[in-house]
């Protein structure tokens, strides 16, 4: 599904936020990037859905060299990959419902289909009933479950996730933790960028530890260590 | 379809609200601008009018008496041809009676009482003369000679009035031009301004539309759109102005009244209309255009 080939990447040619990294990820596997901030777990990320291009290296994802696309194709495959933040990104002027629909609105879907979607990717998350609701009317554990549900109400191949519990206490990080397993477990691939030890180490999913850009141990039912 | 297209209203209506003193100054600067940009045009065609009779180097008129037998205007002819080194005569041209109707109906837009007083028994008709490279004087010695022949009416040079009328013509040029252009392009400056301070205010959400995967066009659009309304109200009201001034300027003229030929210093409606219409046309584009390349500019999120 994703694989990167001899991916390097380099900051005002000077910081290199990555070197030679190479990985594959296989359709449905849930992958964790772990290492401490500034280890190039956010660029491997951003380098998936074309927010970045490497200087060196390929990155293919569903069988095409990304970084070869046209510029005008990327929005048609940032539709086949969903993105979930720390900060969640919810649009603060818009209710739960809206949030979700605009991801769809924007992709140019109809509106019986936005109707139909939304309620179902909101009763996914758990969020049915609060639709309504502006994002400043949740807890951060609902607003991540909404910028979850925005990421996935489109069905996407991908879910990008980048220390999506990194604002979350404990017990609230569990429960989007098991949210984005049921997502996985529906065929979805997962990555997700963390230093959340215990989460991690929950899981015992597929783990690749990043140390200054350099990959440093890529484990089958790994722990953080 | 449908959903885009309100999509698209929505979100440039919300934004215009939202950014509601840049808008303001904007569509007032566009205004201003393109009222002056107008302004050239008709001023520059109320000159054009005004010198069209000394149009293709001519220097003398001979106006003949409606009077005028067709000998005597041949006679006229005659002694017009007989300086053939101070007269071109290739290009001497006598104006007969429809012709000499057709240009007084231009250079009389403005007054249409007194054209419609005109005839065959009262409208004189006319030589056109162009002298020869470097004979402007002695053509000028010559003239009173001319007002001798028989059934002359009145012998008119260009160098009397001319002249100074294109010095005006080529100042007024010169700082209308240069006044709308810098007006023009503060007004372009405003619109991408508004449309930069929209985009930042909605910095977040274009974010997420460029990660959900809208394509740049679809986020680019109400943009563009907010630029184009900009400038169409903007080219709204500087025809407003266009017409109103127009009709004070026509008015003023009618009163200048006489021979000094000043009456043909205004501008048909035909012509107005046209203005107008570049003028709409123009503003809707460069403000679309200009917010645009604003939007593209900072798209890269």
């Amino acid at each position: 599904m994703i694989r990167l080939e001899n991916v390097t990447k380099i900051y005002n040619s000077e910081v290199t936020a990555l070197r030679d990294a190479t990985f594959d990820v296989a359709k449905g596997e849930f992958v964790f990037l772990v290492g401490p901030s500034g280890s190039g777990k956010s660029t491997l990320l951003r380098m998936m859905n074309r927010q970045e291009s490497p200087e060196r290296g390929a990155v293919w994802v569903a069988g095409r060299n990304i970084n070869d696309m046209p510029d005008s194709k990327v929005p048609h495959l940032r539709r086949n990959i969903g993105n979930i933040f720390q900060d969640y990104k919810l649009l603060l002027n818009k209710t739960v419902h809206e949030n979700v629909a605009f991801a769809l609105e924007v992709i140019g879907r109809p509106k019986h289909v936005i109707r139909q979607q939304v309620p179902a990717v909101l009763d996914l998350v758990g969020l049915t009933g609060k639709q309504d609701r502006f994002p400043h009317q949740l807890s951060g554990g609902e607003q991540q479950r909404v910028s979850i549900a925005r990421a996935f109400v489109n069905r996407p191949l991908i879910l990008l996730a980048d220390e999506p519990t990194g604002n979350l206490d404990p017990g609230t990080g569990e429960g989007i933790m098991r949210l984005l397993d049921r997502i996985n477990k529906t065929g979805t691939t997962v990555v997700m960028a963390t230093h959340d030890q215990r989460i991690v180490n929950m899981m015992r999913k597929r783990v690749i530890q990043m140390d200054r850009g350099i990959i440093v141990r890529d484990q089958a039912r790994g722990v953080y260590e | 379809m449908w959903s885009r297209l309100t999509y698209t209203f929505r979100e440039t209506g919300a934004s215009l609200k939202r950014n509601i003193t840049l808008t303001v100054a904007a569509i007032l600067t566009s205004a201003v601008s393109l009222f002056l940009v107008g302004g050239t045009f008709l001023v520059q065609r109320g000159f054009d009018n005004l010198l069209s009779k000394w149009a293709g180097g001519v220097q003398m008129i001979v106006y003949v008496s409606p009077t005028a037998t067709a000998d005597q205007v041949a006679n006229i002819k005659t002694a017009l041809e007989s300086s053939p080194t101070v007269v071109d005569v290739d290009k001497l041209v006598y104006l007969d009676y429809t012709q000499s109707l057709a240009e007084a109906k231009r250079l009389l837009a403005a007054d249409p009482t007194t054209f419609r007083l005109l005839n065959e028994a009262n409208l004189p008709t006319e030589f056109k003369v162009v002298p020869r490279a470097g004979q402007l004087n002695v053509l000028v010695e010559l003239a009173n000679g001319f007002s001798e022949v028989p059934k002359v009416q009145k012998v008119v040079l260009a160098r009397d009035q001319v002249e100074q009328i294109s010095k005006l013509r080529d100042f007024v040029q010169t700082v209308t031009v240069g006044l709308s252009i810098l007006l023009l392009i503060g007004a372009l400056i405003l619109i991408w301004t508004t449309i930069r301070t929209a985009m930042f205010a909605r910095r977040r959400e274009i974010e997420v539309m460029k990660l959900v995967g809208a394509t740049n066009w679809f986020i680019r659009i109400p943009f563009m759109l907010e630029g184009l309304i900009q400038g169409l109200v903007g080219a709204l009201m500087s025809c407003g102005f266009l017409v109103f001034f127009n009709r004070l300027w026509t008015n003023g003229v009618v009163k200048l009244k006489g021979d000094n030929g000043f009456i043909a210093l205004v501008v048909s409606n035909s012509f107005l209309n046209l203005v107008m219409l570049l003028v709409l046309l123009f503003g809707m584009l460069a403000g679309a255009i200009a917010s645009g390349v604003a939007a593209s500019r900072f798209l890269d999120v």
